[in-house]
């Protein structure tokens, strides 16, 4: 067998070659990237297409040099699994939230209003995504070179269509489109060899991340049949994020009184500073050293020091999003998520505070072994609720869908200061579950007779 | 298992941000009696201040009852939740609360343990929904409801002190007491 047992492990041999790339690298700083979705009008092509594309999808960790990294994805809605002729059998043995696709379960996550599935950008939601490719690399031309053969084969596999793409880069600044460096947060998977970036977390069981292993229940996860199709696979909900960046600088001008209190506000709502310092470290002001040291940038805990949130708000979108070990309802471990956001469009100018009309935003990627425990959980529990920390009702202030109507706690002596009349400050423009296989899975599935 | 799970739907009933959520099973044959003694139990002492730790841990759940009855064959768990009952139930598979679920269910037929994939299948094909269920504070959650009181406690305890009554008279305070929101907490304060 070709198990490779990691650092941190204890004695799990994780089948990490057979792990697609995509699934648990970190995403390279600076990145260039590309999404593209297929529609597979005839099996066999799509069938052909993945023969084709097989040979570039990479596996495993990186290389001794990560920096001259780069690696292609393939992933597949349930949709794409029925196209290239799953037998039904098999399609039915997938998860539920996966079976009904992202659309279906906009209720319960709360794409609603303008981020309802009838708003969606086409061909998100229409049942007509069928597979995923994505690539991720440090710069443009190692982009390309990996693309390349991928490329030729979308275009020369009749059958096939390439329905949709999205290029995705750092931005010059190195920070989102909110301004805000992102990226840091990484879990600490058992018997992955990849260390986590929080050195005080205790490793999470890999059947949380991938399928055919122990999960935190302590059980195996729930997994496809067959075993080939299943195992080193994993599920992936993608997300296309549009953000109002003119929005929130406006809110953040209108509800402060000077720069200072500005740029305090707008980390208070992150929980960290722009330069990606956490607030939890580094509570009065920004802190760009240690938010370029790797080994403390993310090292931290909240119940010891921050148990009230008076450094960094338990309502801040880092701490909602991973709340570590800070008191809440449920077990935080049972909620990990590997969170891979990659931006789109031109950056909004410095200083501007009025729309410019351009698309901008992000496109989410999140994965873990149980989408309903870990993805769903997060959004309809932790992002669009605020009951699990204790204010009932309000939502994370930077992705909630306030609508006008959202209200921010920011614990502050002596009396806490509370946000109103909160607007959106993002609107999701579409998004797929996908699921991830293992390389074998890839090749059972380029094999399907019939 | 799959396919059982697709045409099983959560239908307990709903009233402002609650859910009922009742569940009747079989008690398994000749259990009766382990059951009962498993729920004294569970009330008795130690195990009932672990129950108010449990209550803690959830955080979500407004109140329970188990209840045996038809002669001691059936089993009846009625409870009301924020939210819906499943949110937490991986979560619970790990804590206290499971292994009081755990004690209790194993009495019950074709229990498969709460920590089991499948236990979500089991509960929604023996829950019954409410035909009427009402709610005298609908808008509140379990985690308001304490909040609210712990700040009522404390307010009542400012009452208490001379210190505030003086702090009324003192003129430097008549811009805060003219403020409509403060006449609003004076007048929950005058009975």
């Amino acid at each position: 067998m070709t198990a490779a047992t990691g650092l941190s492990g204890a004695g799990v041999g994780i089948e990490i070659d057979d792990i697609q790339s995509g699934a648990l690298r970190p995403r390279p700083v600076p990145y260039e990237g590309e999404f593209n979705f297929l529609r597979v009008d005839d099996r066999h092509a799509g069938r052909a297409l993945l023969r084709r594309l097989i040979p570039t999808i990479g596996g495993g960790l990186a290389g001794p040099d990560p920096s001259r990294d780069a690696w292609v994805a393939v992933a597949f809605t349930y949709q794409g699994l029925r196209a290239l002729g799953v037998p039904q059998e098999s399609l039915d043995s997938f998860s539920r939230p996966f079976r009904e696709g992202m659309a279906a379960r906009a209720d319960q996550i709360g794409d609603v209003g303008e981020s309802a599935p009838a708003n969606w950008e086409p061909p998100f939601g229409t049942g007509e995504v069928h597979i995923a490719v994505s690539a991720l690399s440090t710069d443009a031309a190692r982009l390309a070179k990996a693309l390349e053969r991928a490329r030729v084969a979308f275009h020369e596999t009749p059958g096939v269509e390439l329905i949709w793409q999205q290029e995705v880069r750092q931005l010059p600044t190195g920070r989102t489109t909110f301004g805000f460096r992102d990226g840091i947060s990484h879990p600490n998977i058992e018997g992955l060899g990849l260390p986590g970036s929080n050195p005080r977390e205790a490793p999470i069981k890999a059947g949380e991340f991938i399928l055919g292993y122990p999960c935190e229940t302590g059980g195996l996860p729930p997994m496809p049949s067959p075993d080939v199709l299943g195992r080193n696979g994993t599920y992936v909900a993608v997300r296309k994020i549009h953000t109002k960046a003119a929005a929130w600088r406006r809110y953040l001008r209108a509800n402060t009184s000077g720069a200072e209190d500005e740029a305090l506000l707008a980390a208070k709502m992150v929980g960290r500073w722009p330069s990606g310092a956490p607030l939890t470290l580094t509570p009065e002001h920004d802190d760009p050293e240690l938010a370029a040291d790797p080994h403390r940038n993310n090292d931290f805990l909240y119940r010891e020091n921050d148990e009230q949130g008076l450094r960094c708000p338990a309502g801040a979108h880092i701490r909602r999003v991973n709340p570590r070990d800070a008191a809440i309802i449920g077990d935080a471990r049972m909620h990990r998520l590997i969170r891979r956001g990659t931006t789109y469009g031109p950056p909004l100018p410095e200083g501007v505070l009025e729309d410019d009309g351009a698309d901008r935003g992000l496109v989410g990627v999140f994965i873990g072994a149980h989408l309903e425990r870990q993805f769903e959980f997060i959004k309809a529990e932790w992002v669009n609720d605020g009951n699990f920390i204790g204010y009932p009702g309000e939502q994370d202030p930077v992705a909630g869908h306030h609508n006008g109507t959202g209200s921010v706690t920011i614990p502050e002596k002596p009396v806490r200061r509370r946000l109103r009349n909160l607007p959106s400050f993002v609107a999701t423009r579409g998004g797929e579950y996908c699921f991830l296989p293992g390389l074998r899975a890839l090749r059972w599935i380029a094999e399907l007779q019939d | 298992m799959a396919a059982t799970s697709a045409q099983l739907e959560r239908k307990g009933a709903k009233d402002g941000v609650c859910t009922e959520f009742t569940v009747f099973a079989k008690i398994k044959a000749g259990h009766a009696e382990a059951l009962r003694e498993v729920l004294a139990e569970l009330t008795a002492g130690a195990a009932d201040m672990s129950a108010r730790a449990a209550l803690r841990e959830i955080g979500t759940l407004h109140d329970a009852r188990h209840v045996m009855f038809d002669n001691d064959t059936r089993f009846m768990f009625a409870s009301v939740f924020d939210g819906t009952w499943d949110t937490y139930i991986d979560d619970f598979g790990k804590t206290v609360v499971g292994e009081r679920f755990d004690m209790v269910f194993r009495h019950c037929e074709g229990f498969p343990g709460i920590a089991d994939p499948g236990i979500k299948d089991w509960f929604l094909e023996r829950q019954a929904p409410a035909g009427v269920f009402v709610s005298s504070y609908p808008d509140l959650t379990v985690q308001q409801i304490w909040k609210d009181q712990r700040v009522n406690e404390a307010f009542q305890e400012v009452l208490d002190t001379p210190e505030f009554r003086e702090a009324l008279d003192n003129p430097a305070n008549a811009a805060l007491k003219a403020t409509p929101a403060f006449q609003k907490l004076m007048k929950e304060a005058q009975a």
